[in-house]
């Protein structure tokens, strides 16, 4: 029974690096070759096949797994509230709560939890709002940051002193703030220059950092405020229903 | 065909020292209609999930179930699903796809079937059904009823020998839930199909049993035919008879040779027969001499959701008197809903008027409408709980408000046990049963005193007992001289409770009266009591007054 | 769009197999994307608006004159002020040279992102959901399941987050109105009632999948679509015309060169072939609809 869970715990381990391997090595490889071997006009070709790398093996790891009905289930509802959420904060239209929820499955649920909920809430919110040239962008965004938090967070003790869980939660948040402008931000931005122009240049890149940067803030802001609120009664839920009906914690193959 | 044993099956849930079932044996014929009853927390759904092992609770189990003579945890999984088929109360939970083709198709999909087979399957269903229509519709768009359908259509494409239905109409209005039994009693008749189902409305489903098993604290207190069982409460004498058909309880009221009357028919020529000629004309009560003070008045309103929509609500006029109970009855989708989101003040009416306590009720701020004045329970207790316990959750609610925290616990304390809810404090709100959440919900809206008290449906999925608790604590709040208005498909409750009673059609009230002038002076929309003994006591419309007016009338 | 119900009419191309219409929306996507010839991309734009109008009416058609002309013209002056490329200078900007070629080039990418943005719009009409699960439930089927559960999900949560602002409302908590702190607070016990809400109720959801057999081995996939003949015969259209298009970027029908000199191949038979094709292509949905309605008309005309 330890023996089986060590192993169980052993491939989890190796699943992650494999997963941060590819994530963090592959496709910037693809991105060099493709600036430099390939013509410039190729580059949303690039990009779009960048994108479909990724997601691949967390697709492919949690297919192969046969994963039980709850834990679909739970996926799906995350997801689901990611992008119903919005109507909570009607009266804010600039406040989407769909990025702060992507990263609490994340920290809940783990860094392959946090990708997929992204990726799915990604092209889940653009079947309501309108599929475009974004949509894979879109699902590669909200995925890689849950990936990262989940990367971060998941499974690590959190503090127990009040002091410490404040700090904790400043912490998450402000991450949670850089999140969205080092990396959803400028992917988007990326994404949205390529869709403009097949001939992209630095400065046009820039310029459209710029032109995002009081929409980038608002999203980075309302983000970090989302889990200064939210991280502590959401994590509480998940935690909840994981305990009161012992989902995910049992492994599919002991059942 | 299957048939099911149970053998002296005894469960006690983690942590709990009382058992939730208790030495229950039982055994279930091929292709026989079963019905399960009990008071809420028997044990009904807990024995009911013993029959399928992936929903069994985990807890100390012995005894044994049998399912064809082979115990059920020998049987593979595969074998289960296909012919174990188990519907469960909430339809909305249990609908897993988007669309009502999906839907149908899922647990065939699971079972490993090719398309054609599954093609056959569900047109099959779907035809026995009669559901062709919403075959290629998105679920979203079935009401309640149909979903309930829906959900009983796409386990019986899995063609299952056994039938198990967890109280599968409690969320249901009357109509839809009428459908639903129908259809269940067809697959027990037309198909053999063995039904085991656990109910706590049984004016409808009682007549269709062949068998009928009454669980009390998880034992099984009496079991046989339902005109056995109506015999065998009487002579015990259990408060079980609460949750039984009206001509059963009138049965049990009086003093009667004959054997028990089951449906409304029989009750009408059993009491025919006791009093073959008519009783002396009784006069119908007259108009209320004194209305009083009125609390809410609505002339002449009219509402619709969209400028070029229909109206919903149309030229309403009414007037309720400030300290009664008043109930709007009145089949679904005829503005009911609609005319308490006007009288809360969530919607606004597009001509006419509408004052609270004579001052109009755009005039009122919010704050002052809804702490202190208008009290709103809403259909689903659920979607007020915020907090992690009860307690905190009732604190909640009265935070923000400049009271002191020791103030605060007083009276959430003192609320606690008017609602009797001090033992479930410490308690998740979702970990209460349904009539203790609506308590709970109940307590939170009756924090802010409010003089005027809104509830939609609040006797939705309660059983007689906690309908009994409700209506103590409406008549505790009525005492202190709280308003009180309710939406409901429930006649029998506002027979018993309500001082007045209006009927809505149309997006408007048709009639409006004390509840004996309203419900004698009706031939349908009225109480069974009403339907089964009005050829004799036309004024009796509860169970009560029939066999008051009997014993009075019996030399 | 997943909000679209499947009652009433819909054109030919939308009942064809759900491949189909993926493979032609892919390659009209990717060849709209990838070719910057003028005369490609004048094909892909009126073959995606003319398809658009076809779907959504109207008003759609309104919205395209009025938003599209001067949104493109926009676009193409804005490229020139990051490009100084090109040599038919027309005048200098702050002592940048504004380039006839910048022009026609940021002209050109305008184009070709609106036409890529109509053909998408399309896409959204006639792959509904069903569609695009039947197409990947086989590949990913318990992602493509997630998918439709979550689809299920939203218009519900939506539906119980106004259920839980009006039942807040009521307590006193109004959402729509008070300073931003409030709207704020209370819209964070909305969402925090409907996160309990969901979590708690899709418990059941899961057993009743359970209770259906899910999770057992050798899960198959059901569908409503066939690929039948007449699929057959869009489809070798299709891909008929796709290899011509294709063949014609080998052979660099669709080359141009903006800078420093636009620079494109001469008018030949073939290119004449290749544009034709191109044209075939993107005008498919419009005259399977054509043929229809001329073989309605010859029916009734029979009766």
């Amino acid at each position: 029974m330890e023996q089986e869970q060590t192993l169980a715990r052993r491939a989890r381990r190796r699943r992650t690096l494999l997963t941060a391997l590819l994530v963090l090595l592959v496709m910037p490889g693809t991105i060099l070759f493709g600036v430099y071997c390939l013509d410039d006009r190729k580059y949303y070709f690039i990009s779009l096949l960048l994108i479909l790398y990724t997601m691949v093996p967390f697709l492919l790891v949690f297919e192969r797994r046969r994963p039980q009905a709850r834990e679909l289930m739970i996926l799906a509802v995350m997801s689901a509230l990611a992008v119903a959420s919005r109507v909570a904060f009607f009266m804010l239209p600039q406040f989407k709560p769909i990025t702060a929820i992507v990263i609490l499955t994340g920290i809940a649920l783990g860094p392959q939890a946090g990708f997929l909920t992204g990726a799915v809430s990604g092209f889940l919110s653009n079947f309501f709002f309108g599929q475009g040239p974004w949509t894979p962008w879109q699902m590669f965004s909200f995925g890689i940051l849950g990936f990262l938090f989940g990367l971060l967070f998941y499974g690590r003790r959190r503090p127990t002193t009040a002091r410490g869980q404040r700090l904790w939660l400043v912490l998450v948040s402000l991450l949670g703030f850089v999140g969205v402008m080092v990396v959803y931000g400028p992917l988007m931005n990326l994404s949205a220059v390529m869709m403009m122009t097949p001939q992209v240049t630095w400065s046009m890149f820039w310029a459209s950092v710029v032109v995002a940067i009081p929409m980038d803030l608002v999203h980075a802001g309302s983000t970090a405020l989302f889990l200064l609120l939210l991280t502590r009664p959401i994590l509480e839920k998940l935690e909840r229903v994981q305990i009161k009906y012992g989902l995910l914690e049992t492994p599919p193959t002991s059942r | 065909m299957a048939s099911i044993a149970l053998q002296s099956l005894t469960f006690t849930y983690p942590q709990r020292e009382i058992p939730a079932l208790r030495e229950v044996s039982l055994t279930v014929g091929e292709g026989e209609f079963l019905v399960l009853c009990g008071k809420s927390g028997c044990g009904k759904s807990t024995l009911l999930r013993h029959l399928k092992t992936v929903l069994t609770p985990h807890g100390r189990r012995s005894g044994e179930i049998l399912l064809d003579g082979v115990p059920l945890q020998q049987v593979d999984q595969r074998t289960q699903s296909a012919r174990i088929g188990y519907v469960l109360q909430d339809p909305e939970n249990q609908i897993v796809t988007d669309k009502v083709w999906h839907e149908l198709a899922f647990g065939l999909e699971s079972l490993g079937m090719d398309p054609p087979t599954i093609r056959l399957r569900v047109a099959e269903m779907a035809s026995f059904f009669g559901i062709q229509g919403w075959f290629e519709k998105s679920v979203t768009e079935l009401s309640g009823g149909q979903k309930q359908l829906l959900n009983l259509a796409s386990i019986m494409a899995m063609q299952p020998d056994v039938l198990i239905l967890d109280e599968p109409t409690s969320q249901l209005d009357p109509i839809a839930a009428s459908e639903f039994l129908q259809t269940v009693l067809r697959i027990n008749r037309e198909l053999g199909t063995t039904v085991i189902l656990s109910e706590h409305r049984l004016e409808e489903v009682l007549p269709m049993a062949d068998r009928v098993v009454v669980l009390e604290a998880g034992a099984i207190l009496c079991q046989g035919t339902p005109r056995q069982v109506g015999k065998a409460l009487k002579t015990l004498n259990s408060d079980m008879f609460l949750a039984m058909p009206a001509p059963m309880q009138i049965y049990a009221g009086v003093q009667s040779s004959d054997p028990c009357p089951l449906t409304v028919r029989e009750g009408r020529e059993w009491i025919t027969r006791a009093f073959p000629q008519p009783l002396p004309r009784q006069e119908l009560p007259g108009p209320e001499p004194d209305r009083g003070e009125a609390a809410v008045v609505l002339k002449e309103v009219w509402f619709r959701y969209e400028r070029h929509g229909e109206d919903v609500i149309r030229d309403l006029s009414l007037t309720i008197p400030k300290g009664r109970f008043t109930c709007i009855v009145g089949g679904n989708g005829t503005g009911k809903t609609t005319a308490l989101s006007l009288i809360s003040g969530i919607q606004r009416p597009y001509r006419g008027k509408i004052t609270l306590f004579g001052k109009e009720i755009s005039r009122y701020a919010n704050r002052e409408l809804f702490q202190g004045m208008m009290g709103v329970l809403p259909q689903n207790p659920q979607t007020l709980f915020v907090k992690k316990t009860v307690k905190l959750d009732l604190e909640e609610i009265l935070k923000g408000r400049g009271i002191p925290h020791q103030e605060r616990e007083k009276r959430v304390l003192e609320m606690a046990r008017r609602l009797q809810l001090q033992d479930l404090l410490e308690m998740h709100p979702y970990d209460l049963s349904g009539g203790e959440q609506q308590r709970a919900a109940l307590a939170k809206v009756l924090l802010l005193e409010p003089k005027i008290l809104l509830m939609d449906e609040p006797t939705k999925g309660l059983d007689g007992h906690m309908k009994q608790t409700l209506a103590a604590i409406c008549q505790d709040l009525l005492d202190q001289g709280v308003t009180i208005l309710m939406v409901s498909h429930d006649i029998e409750f506002c027979a018993r409770y309500a001082h007045r009673v209006a009927l809505f059609f149309q997006g408007s009230v048709v009639t409006e009266n004390t509840p004996r002038a309203f419900f004698s002076g009706n031939s349908f929309y009225t109480t069974a009591a009403n339907r089964m003994a009005r050829h004799r006591f036309p004024t009796a419309i509860t169970n009560e007054d029939v066999i008051e007016q009997w014993n009075r009338n019996k030399p | 769009m997943a909000r679209r119900t499947r009652t009433g009419y819909r054109d030919v191309f939308s009942t064809c197999h759900p491949a189909i219409n993926f493979f032609y929306f892919a390659s009209v996507m990717l060849c709209g994307m990838f070719f910057l010839h003028p005369v490609f991309l004048g094909i892909s734009l009126v073959g995606s608006v003319a398809y658009a109008i076809l779907l959504k009416g109207e008003r759609t058609a309104r919205f395209y004159l009025w938003g599209l002309v001067p949104s493109i013209l926009l676009m193409a002056l804005v490229n020139p002020l990051f490009n100084h490329q090109g040599v038919t200078i027309l005048l200098y900007v702050n002592n940048n040279p504004l380039t006839w070629e910048s022009i026609a080039y940021g002209l050109a990418a305008a184009v070709m992102l609106f036409s890529v943005a109509s053909w998408f719009s399309c896409y959204g009409v006639v792959m509904t959901s069903d569609k695009f699960l039947y197409l990947f439930g086989r590949v990913i089927p318990a992602l493509s399941l997630v998918l439709s559960m979550a689809l299920r999900f939203v218009p519900r949560f939506q539906a119980q987050a106004r259920v839980i602002s009006n039942g807040q409302k009521c307590v006193g908590r109004d959402a729509s109105n008070g300073n931003l702190v409030q709207k704020l607070r209370n819209g964070m016990t909305i969402l925090s009632i409907l996160v309990t809400w969901a979590l708690e109720n899709a418990i059941e959801t899961a057993d009743s999948m359970r209770a259906r057999g899910f999770g057992l081995k050798g899960r198959t996939s059901f569908s409503l679509y066939r690929f039948d003949s007449r699929d057959r015969c869009v489809l070798l259209v299709l891909l008929g015309l796709v290899a011509v298009v294709l063949l014609g970027a080998a052979t660099g029908e669709n080359d141009i060169l903006y800078f420093p000199r636009i620079v494109v191949k001469p008018l030949s038979w073939w290119s004449a072939v290749v544009y034709l094709a191109y044209g075939a292509l993107c005008l498919l949905p419009l005259i399977l609809e054509g043929l229809e309605a001329y073989k309605w008309h010859r029916l009734r005309c029979k009766a």
